[in-house]
């Protein structure tokens, strides 16, 4: 009774959601789009970085090959845009593949800098290929229709989360976590890690470019600096980590929810954003450093003790 | 050849800062296992902090890196005590969250104070410089080059003989014995930070006289330090000063034969090959 209750509620709100262009603003509609491509930013984190445990700090990687794949196919030759994010999409699954084996042999910190460091060295290349437009960028074909651009970034979060919601209860998944619990245990049980984890790269890299392909034809400009920019990769972890990292829909609430906050701040008082950016990611870090989703399973038996239990645990 | 040697000549000067700005990171994250996403923040604060002594208070820029590591180590001593050690024993991803989150404030309130234009520390004597042999030695770069290095090998020394340098070094290798033997950790953790803090503060110092400030070098400035760290492994200071210099002279190397664009391309191809090839450091033990 209370699944079904519960059930039906998230699909009355994703319909909400979904049906926003119809009874928001526009303004609502151009902030919907922002928040929902770093849903899914979140969202395709998560695979690799709650589910798996390979904390990646250079996932706008992806982002960038998306956003360039349908850059590249629509100004250099002249494709159609569903044909660029097949492109995008390509670019990064192969990206994925190669790099991945060497790149997933790290871990902890050193795979998070090895990531980031990917991230700038493609930046790096973008802005020295000709075909990319190097330093200067490229400007995509402009059209307007606010519409079809928020209905595409709502279809991608869903499909990311459907794709979320499959790993949380497949075979596949439950090698990611066992990976992630215990990688030695989770090899002497038969499971092929290497290509587990490939696999989780690439899916996560699959939808990141998505995403940059349907932000690079909606701003219509494409430069390396805001493709491979660092703070997307920052924004995206700590969207999953406030919502609840190896969650279903944990990235997705946090990544709508602090959007929220952070434009209604940005609109009262301008120019502390950034300082309220910062603060929120300490604040949150400190207090609820295994994400909302952890809080509201142990609220019921621990109440405000959560925070300061969690506090104890944490520190040194 | 006399403009190769030059160039070499300004790649190894440059190496040598190099070094002393990513010693501070490798401190902290080889004894506290924090990888500090700030770190360039730091060295950005200690810029203008000695920019601000210099130019309001007319103190020497030399003179002025002693209260600028003073302060510096005083905010790092803060920041560790009161936020950092509070999260350490968490999940490994959440002390980048929150040193990033560090970076954009920091970010933010220099920009406040400072505005977003350009500093450089212009003392008097800042355009003196030798001619040898068709070479030219600025005075000012071999001086910081100088003082960098004697300040990486005094660590060295810190960390090697002092008593508070080896309970570093024990903390790093084990945090229970330590604690066994009467360390106080809380105490030393925020220590080993400002101490980081403190030489990141001195390098920014050193940095406004041979490059220009501005709010927004942190990021680089990290990613810089995380390469010349990887390429030096963690385990000595002297191993920062053998990546400093790949780094420098790399560089300078990169920008006169294949061109100034290509620059940043070397320095983070090299993080990355070496963090694949070669994770414990080019000069880093195997483990």
């Amino acid at each position: 009774m209370k699944r079904t209750l519960l059930w039906g509620v998230l699909a009355a709100l994703a319909v909400a959601i979904g049906a926003l262009p119809w009874w928001g603003s526009d303004v609502l509609v151009q902030f919907g789009i922002n928040a929902l491509l770093l849903a899914a930013l979140a969202q395709s984190w998560n695979i690799l970085g709650g589910y798996t445990g390979y904390a990646s700090f250079g996932n706008s990687v992806f982002y960038g090959l998306g956003a360039y794949g349908v850059a590249i196919a629509m100004v250099q030759f002249q494709w159609s845009f569903a044909a660029g994010m097949a492109l995008g999409g390509a670019l990064a699954v192969v990206f994925a593949l190669l790099l991945g084996v060497p790149v997933l042999r790290l871990k902890g910190h050193y795979f998070a800098i090895a990531t980031l460091g990917i991230s700038q060295v493609m930046g790096a290349v973008v802005a020295n290929l000709p075909i990319a437009g190097s330093n200067i960028g490229l400007v995509l074909p402009l059209i307007n229709n606010n519409v079809l651009f928020y209905e595409l970034s709502f279809a991608l979060v869903v499909a990311v989360t459907l794709v979320v919601w499959w790993i949380a209860r497949s075979r596949f998944g439950y090698g990611l976590i066992a990976i992630r619990e215990n990688e030695e245990a989770a090899a002497a049980m038969g499971i092929n890690t290497t290509w587990f984890k490939v696999a989780a790269y690439a899916l996560s890299g699959l939808f990141a470019a998505l995403a940059g392909g349907i932000h690079a034809y909606w701003i219509t400009f494409l430069d390396p600096g805001g493709a491979f920019d660092l703070t997307l990769n920052v924004k995206m972890i700590i969207m999953a980590v406030f919502g609840g990292p190896g969650t279903v829909l944990g990235p997705v609430v946090g990544a709508l929810l602090l959007s929220a906050i952070s434009e209604v701040l940005a609109a009262k008082v301008t120019g502390v954003a950034a300082l309220f950016f910062g603060a929120v990611i300490v604040a949150a870090v400190v207090f609820m450093p295994r994400g909302m989703a952890d809080v509201l399973r142990r609220w019921p038996q621990q109440g405000w003790r959560y925070f300061g239990l969690n506090m104890r645990k944490n520190r040194l | 050849m006399q403009l190769f040697l030059q160039v070499l000549l300004n790649g190894v000067l440059q190496g040598g800062l190099y070094a002393l700005m990513a010693l501070g990171l490798a401190l902290v994250w080889g004894v506290l296992n924090i990888v500090n996403l700030a770190h360039g923040a730091f060295i950005m604060l200690g810029g203008y902090v000695c920019w601000a002594l210099f130019t309001w208070a007319h103190l020497d820029p030399f003179l002025a890196l002693i209260p600028t590591a003073v302060l510096l180590f005083a905010l790092g001593y803060g920041i560790q005590r009161t936020v950092l050690n509070k999260v350490v024993r968490g999940p490994m991803f959440n002390t980048l969250l929150i040193t990033f989150g560090l970076e954009v404030v920091l970010t933010y309130l220099v920009q406040l104070a400072f505005s977003a234009d350009f500093r450089t520390i212009n003392p008097s004597y800042s355009g003196a410089n030798i001619s040898r042999f068709g070479l030219t030695l600025p005075l000012v770069n071999l001086a910081v080059f100088a003082l960098a290095l004697l300040l990486t090998v005094a660590m060295w020394l810190f960390l090697l003989h002092a008593r508070l340098g080896r309970s570093i070094r024990a903390t790093a290798q084990n945090l229970t014995a330590a604690r066994l033997y009467g360390v106080e950790p809380r105490h030393l953790y925020a220590l080993t930070f400002g101490l980081g803090t403190a030489l990141a503060g001195a390098a920014g110092g050193l940095y406004g006289q041979v490059s220009q400030l501005n709010p927004y070098i942190g990021a680089t400035l990290t990613a810089k330090c995380f390469a010349i760290a990887i390429i030096g492994g963690l385990d000595s200071p002297l191993g920062v000063i053998a990546g400093g210099l790949i780094l420098g002279v790399a560089e300078a190397l990169t920008a006169l034969y294949i061109g100034p664009t290509y620059v940043e391309l070397v320095s983070f191809g090299i993080l990355v090959l070496v963090l694949i090839v070669r994770p414990t450091g080019l000069l880093g033990r195997a483990t």
